[in-house]
């Protein structure tokens, strides 16, 4: 029995070894007879199989290179998955040194009848471009594809760059049938490895040790190797309301510790986020950047004229430095050009802007600190690399309390961060480098808050007036998106969506006043506001402030919901109830809180006299939901759309209430 | 040393007189309102010295006014390598009191490849200035000087380059010593504070403050409707090589001659191949039908622009080989295919785009970006082929290409012709939907039909995912609450182009109540109408490029123990813009069925300004009267 057992199990591995041959050129009938991906029918091309191999090389006459082999066999099930055969490889190009890609070979299988032709990639299909001072690119597309088609390319990619190892993607939007990695460091690289902890994928990963082959006599010394061996990797899924979809692959980045060369002495990086922080703060340069004011100082003792608290202080070189330098959207930790010439310049990296900051700020006496942080499309720092780290802000240190500062984004206020920078967690660095964590979402609430008063015309028009009322994030928001429009554009802005309306008398206050309110005023007519049908009229009171729409439409979720901010948006509507009118029906109040606190909604109709008023509001007091929430808020916003759309019911008031009316009327 | 002194002195002199010109707190209000930039000085100098040689001068002024001027600052020039060189560059940038604050020498554009992430390959690079803003408005003064031996494209007189920017200045002048053979032609030229000075062989023209246009919807294109002067040598070079022509005949029979002529062979066996296919076949179409269709399923469009400029079609061996080209190669491929079965047809090539920008039949030079197969003579009507395309039916462009003219590249010349266009009647979408009404649910069966110009807009759908289909129909169906599916399914005609889906899915609550009674909204799917602002002071006529049909019914069988207490009237609208026709009834064969018939008819056509407000109203009226409500009153 249990020889049986073992008989079919070892046929039964056999086989499937036998099915699949990995060497290149050794396309099997059966892969390109394949018609869909076995255990996702959605994709339309999968992996069948990536090969990786990262190794040096030593050379007795040119020394070490960086060299890694690729080697990929893609099944493009249908016409939608032909992108996969148009490759664009990159190359970096720092001074004289440049990343070089060698030996493309590339070939395209089909069926023809019972026979496998296949179609070769020729040298003039192969495209160089370079793109700019920075990158090179080689470029080609796969010739003669079908839907069926398979296709298989090799290149290798050979860096000078010897202690920047490229992370090592595990996982693609496509599912990945057959991945072998094998990473080869030498001693001399004392590279760690980290795997992306928000990958809700594991793939494990196999260590040895091996002799490192240098080509030379007396060879003693070791490198360590990295393998993975894995089937069946599921493709990355697509959500709306995602960070950023790429935080979430498997991949294994690789942080630089120390090199060891022979004969030579141990050179340390990092191995701690202190370490991180501490090597940054050295080579950044933050020690002699921060104590530079010479350059600086007449013009900051001029604008700290007659300041008295550390807040004026604060906001008056906040304020200057915004006016005086612009940024040129390039981001880093270091300031590329240097503080004093950027200052000259007047433009300047985040590095420069924010170390400017940092240093004028101490000049004025104020405890400020850069603050490292990396941004949304750099992923969460979740280990200690430098690489985790690629943008830096400020801290500006209050009592126990920290307020944080980006005079790169002209629209934020002190405490303020563009969104780019809202991620996660940043490390505050002190002087002699010394560092801690510092929480980068934002803790207050913004506040939307409309106010609407309404009456209904005799010829059943609205006529009313809108004030609405903008705070933080919630203003910053709106000077990124409308600031310095013209008036005209704007109003047309306003009236899209909102029906048959006209706006007028349109006023702004604040809206350059960086940090304080803005309120917006304007009138408006509705012409389609109200629906008459038989003797009754309908009304949504909420007008054009409804929520029209459930932003989740699908049925299940993987990735965190983010939503930016804790933000508040309310509404409050007061309605003039016609003469000749009664109160037929109104919508019933409700109340909803989602897993307590989380988020709430509220609609309230309260009646006094002939006056209406309906109170209504939806709080999120996170900036992110989990995964495990979204049924909770997408049932949520069902509620507030349900609620949102429903209608008070007038009637009119009957022949002889009518004619009382009239008779008062007549008697003024 | 006097001299030294003097030239100082008149250094600062200029530069003085500089800084006061480019302060941009003095403009007339005239040229900032609706402006998001002004272009304050620009003086375009072409000079040809010799069929394959000339220089473009271009100095550029411009005051940006806010963030969204920054696009018109355009300090950059193209370049490649064999063609065109930048001899110089300069820029300079004027705060808003005219000071200068920023200065920029040819070593300090950044250069960058300009391919585009459209396009695998193309030697087109770029030159630009990269200057970050630090407050507005600010002004930045542009010279440069190219050199180029491309000759058959001369760069038009065009002052106003989109909406929201006005002119205070523009001046272009053509010098032309060696008298080569020169044409233009004037556009919107009525209106403006113009000079002109043209003489047989040299052209000149200067203009002064254009307000800045301002984008109003349902309006022609701007393009048509700003200032122009296009122009074009007789003898002219494109990448090396020459050419001669005064008219489309002779400039289409040039490109016929250099660019077409003779990339049309095929392999025998491909040869062979095609007429083993269309053995047994009787008539061309249906074989020209078969042959489209093989082509689509051999190839797929990518973009690579090889071959004199970019402007020749790759062999079509070569496409039969890699099973790939651009529109250029997949059309020639196609024409071949063609010819290998004696069947004629013609490369024409055509502004794509949804907008139906025409190749202008008066006027001859390179135009176009893109190319289409022309098939006459095997239907009634010419047959039309979009070859980048592997999915369209034979025989359809849909609105990337329709109704427009477009440059026949023929043997014994070019011809311009248009293309077909799709009528507002051949528009049509037909939805059938039964709605069954509960307490707090709903179920609905929906069958939709369309044709012509929302064919190609909804075929897609079919070969989406699942889920890409459900999130789709949720989008569309986006006034529906909590819908779920629970069957699809697609039928596309190709043969009629016509494409049908049938959908069942139920949903979340439907109707709002008020007290004892229910307010069921009519508008079970919402018509597809842009609305628009009121604007008493219309300047532009309204403009419909393709008028369309929506006919709707949706059954609602209403909830027990409910009964119609009140019904919208039924209505019929005609306007000069088209027609609404609405009815609601219960249904006579079961009472407890409400049928709501709805017909929108937009035409196609062009009305002057003054009637923009009947136009807005007949578009409120039909979304106002979609939206009505019936009202049911619960039983007893």
């Amino acid at each position: 029995m249990r020889l049986k057992f073992y008989l079919i199990a070892f046929l039964l591995v056999g086989g499937a070894m036998q099915a699949q041959n990995y060497k290149f050129g050794k396309v099997s009938k059966e892969e390109i007879e394949e018609t869909e991906y076995p255990t996702n029918k959605d994709a339309d091309a999968a992996i069948l199989y990536k090969k990786q191999y990262t190794f040096y090389d030593y050379n007795s006459t040119t020394g070490l290179a960086l060299i890694t082999r690729y080697h990929y066999r893609i099944k493009l099930y249908n016409e939608e998955g032909f992108d996969w055969a148009t490759v664009n490889l990159n190359g970096y190009i720092s001074g004289s040194d440049e990343e070089k890609i060698y030996g493309i070979k590339g070939y395209t299988y089909n069926l023809e009848g019972d026979k496998i032709v296949e179609e070769k990639l020729r040298k003039e299909e192969i495209f160089d471009e370079e793109v700019s001072k920075y990158r090179k690119a080689v470029k080609f597309t796969m010739p003669s594809l079908k839907p069926g088609s398979v296709i298989e390319f090799e290149y290798e990619k050979r860096s000078p760059f010897l202690t920047s190892l490229d992370d090592t993607e595990l996982q693609s939007t496509i599912p990945i049938k057959m991945m072998e990695v094998k990473v080869e460091i030498p001693e001399f690289f004392g590279f760690v490895s980290h795997y992306n902890q928000l990958a809700s994928l594991f793939i494990p990963i196999d260590q040895t040790k091996e002799p490192f082959n240098m080509h030379t006599q007396n060879n003693e010394y070791l490198q360590t190797v990295y393998s993975i061996s894995k089937e069946n990797i599921p493709a990355l899924k697509e959500e709306v309301y995602v960070d950023y979809l790429d935080n979430y692959a498997a991949r294994i980045k690789w942080e630089l510790q120390y090199t060891k060369f022979p004969n030579q002495p141990m050179d340390y990086f990092s191995h701690t986020w202190e370490d991180v922080s501490k090597s940054i703060y050295d080579d950044g340069g933050y020690a002699t950047e921060l104590k530079r004011s010479n350059f600086f100082q007449e013009d900051v003792d001029a604008i700290l004229e007659g300041a008295a608290t550390p807040e004026d202080k604060l906001i008056r070189v906040y304020n200057f430095i915004k006016s005086k330098i612009a940024w040129n959207e390039y981001i880093g930790f270091t300031a590329e050009n240097g503080i004093r010439k950027a200052y000259k310049d007047g433009t300047g990296n985040t590095g420069d802007i924010n170390l400017l900051l940092t240093a004028m700020l101490r000049y004025a006496g104020l405890d400020a600190n850069p603050v490292l942080l990396s941004t949304k499309s750099n992923g969460v720092p979740v280990f200690p690399t430098r690489s985790g780290f690629n943008y830096v802000i400020v801290g500006v240190q209050f009592g126990d309390q920290i307020l944080l500062l980006d005079a790169t984004d002209k629209n934020a206020a002190p405490g303020e961060l563009p969104e780019r920078a809202r991620n996660w967690q940043g490390r505050i660095i002190k002087d002699e480098g010394k560092s801690d964590w510092v929480y980068l979402l934002p803790s207050y609430k913004s506040k939307e808050l409309n106010y609407i008063n309404f009456q209904i015309t005799e010829d059943l028009k609205l006529k009313g007036k809108f004030t609405g009322v903008y705070n933080k994030l919630v203003a910053k928001n709106f000077r990124d998106q409308f600031k310095g429009i013209n008036e005209d554009s704007y109003i047309e802005m306003l009236q899209d969506g909102k029906g048959d309306i006209l706006i007028s008398e349109l006023t702004k206050e604040n809206e350059n006043e960086i940090g304080q309110d803005i309120k917006e005023v304007y009138q408006f007519e509705l012409n389609n506001g109200v629906e008459a049908i038989g003797d009754k009229l309908y009304i949504n009171p909420l007008l054009f402030l409804s929520e029209k729409e459930n932003p989740f439409k699908a049925e299940e979720r993987i990735y965190p919901i983010y939503l930016n901010y804790p933000v508040e948006h309310a509404s409050t509507v007061n309605i003039m109830i016609p003469a000749g009118y009664k109160i037929e029906s109104l919508p019933e109040s409700a109340l909803v809180n989602m897993n307590e606190e989380d988020a709430s909604f509220k609609y309230l109709l309260t009646q006094s006299s002939n006056f209406l008023r309906l109170e209504t509001s939806i709080d999120f007091n996170k900036s992110v939901y989990a995964a495990s929430d979204y049924d909770h808020l997408k049932n949520f916003f069902d509620e507030i759309v349900s609620k949102h759309s429903e209608a008070i019911v007038l009637s009119k008031i009957e022949e002889t209430t009518d004619e009382s009316t009239q008779l008062t009327k007549g008697r003024r | 040393m006097k001299s030294f002194l003097l030239s100082v002195m008149l250094l600062s002199g200029i530069l003085c007189f500089a800084q006061d010109s480019y302060q941009s707190i003095i403009l007339k209000k005239e040229l900032t309102e609706h402006a998001n930039a002004v272009i304050r000085d620009e003086n375009i100098q072409i000079e040809i010295e010799d069929v394959d040689k000339m220089t473009v001068t271009t100095k550029r002024v411009v005051t940006v006014l806010n963030k969204y001027g920054n696009g018109f600052v355009r300090a950059y020039d193209f370049y490649d390598d064999g063609d065109a060189k930048i001899k110089s560059q300069s820029a300079y940038v004027y705060n808003k009191m005219g000071a200068e604050i920023k200065k920029y020498k040819q070593r300090d554009f950044k250069d960058q490849s300009a391919v585009g992430s459209s396009n695998l390959y193309s030697d087109n690079r770029v030159s630009y200035l990269d200057y970050s803003p630090m407050s507005y408005p600010y002004t930045v003064v542009y010279e440069s000087e190219v050199q180029m031996s491309t000759t058959v494209f001369i760069q038009p007189f065009h002052p106003v380059d989109g909406y929201y920017v006005s002119v205070e200045s523009s001046k272009y002048q053509l010098k032309n010593p060696n008298h080569i053979p020169v044409r233009y032609l004037e556009a919107n030229l009525d209106s403006i504070q113009l000079e002109k000075n043209n003489t047989d062989f040299e052209i000149s023209y200067a203009v002064k403050n254009i307000p800045a246009y301002k984008y109003e919807p349902y309006s022609p294109q701007i393009s048509e409707m700003t200032p122009k002067v296009k122009v074009a040598l007789n003898r002219f070079s494109l990448m090396g090589v020459e050419g001669t022509a005064e008219n489309w005949k002779e400039f289409g029979k040039w490109q016929y001659e250099n660019l077409i002529k003779g990339r049309d062979e095929l392999y025998s066996s491909t040869q062979a191949e095609i007429t083993e296919l269309v053995k047994g076949v009787e008539t061309d179409y249906e074989k020209a039908k078969l042959i489209y269709e093989y082509m689509q399923g051999k190839t797929r469009y990518i973009s690579v622009q090889l071959g004199i400029g970019g402007w020749e079609p790759i062999l079509a061996t070569e496409v039969d080989r890699v099973g790939y080209g651009d529109c250029k190669g997949l059309t020639n491929y196609m024409k071949a295919l063609l010819a290998s079965q004696g069947i004629k047809s013609n490369y024409a090539v055509v502004y794509a785009g949804d907008e139906q920008k025409d190749i202008d039949p008066d006027f001859a030079s390179m135009q176009g970006n893109h190319v289409i197969l022309n098939v006459p003579g095997i239907a009634e009507e010419d047959v039309w082929l979009e070859c980048t395309s592997q999915s369209l039916p034979f025989n359809y462009l849909g609105d990337f290409t329709d109704n427009r003219h477009v440059l026949l590249i023929k043997e014994d010349g070019g011809e311009i012709v248009k293309t077909p266009n799709y009528e507002c009647d051949i528009n049509l979408e037909e939805t059938l939907c039964e709605i069954g009404l509960s307490e707090d649910a709903f179920t609905a069966s929906i069958k939709k039909q369309s044709k012509g110009i929302p064919y190609g807009n909804n075929y897609h759908i079919q070969a989406q995912k699942d889920k890409d289909q459900n999130l789709y129909y949720k989008e569309v169906f986006g006034n529906l609450q909590g819908i779920h599916f629970d069957h699809l399914s697609f039928e596309n005609d190709k043969e009629q182009a016509s494409f049908s889906e049938e959908l069942e899915f139920t949903g979340k609550k439907f109707y709002t109540t008020a007290g004892n009674r229910i307010l069921l909204p009519l508008n079970f799917i919402e018509p597809e109408i842009d609305m628009v602002s009121r604007n008493e002071d219309r300047l532009y006529p309204v403009e419909i490029l393709r008028g369309f049909t929506n006919n709707d019914q949706f059954n609602f069988k209403i909830p027990e123990g409910y009964a119609v207490e009140a019904l919208p009237e039924a209505i019929s609208i005609e306007t000069d813009f088209g027609s609404f026709k609405l009815s609601v009834q219960s249904s006579q064969d079961d009472p407890n069925i409400l049928v709501v018939k709805r017909s929108v008819s937009v035409k196609q056509g062009q009305w002057p300004a003054a009637q923009f407000g009947d136009f807005r109203e007949f578009l409120n009226k039909i979304n106002m009267l979609s939206n009505q409500k019936a009202v049911l009153v619960k039983n007893g």
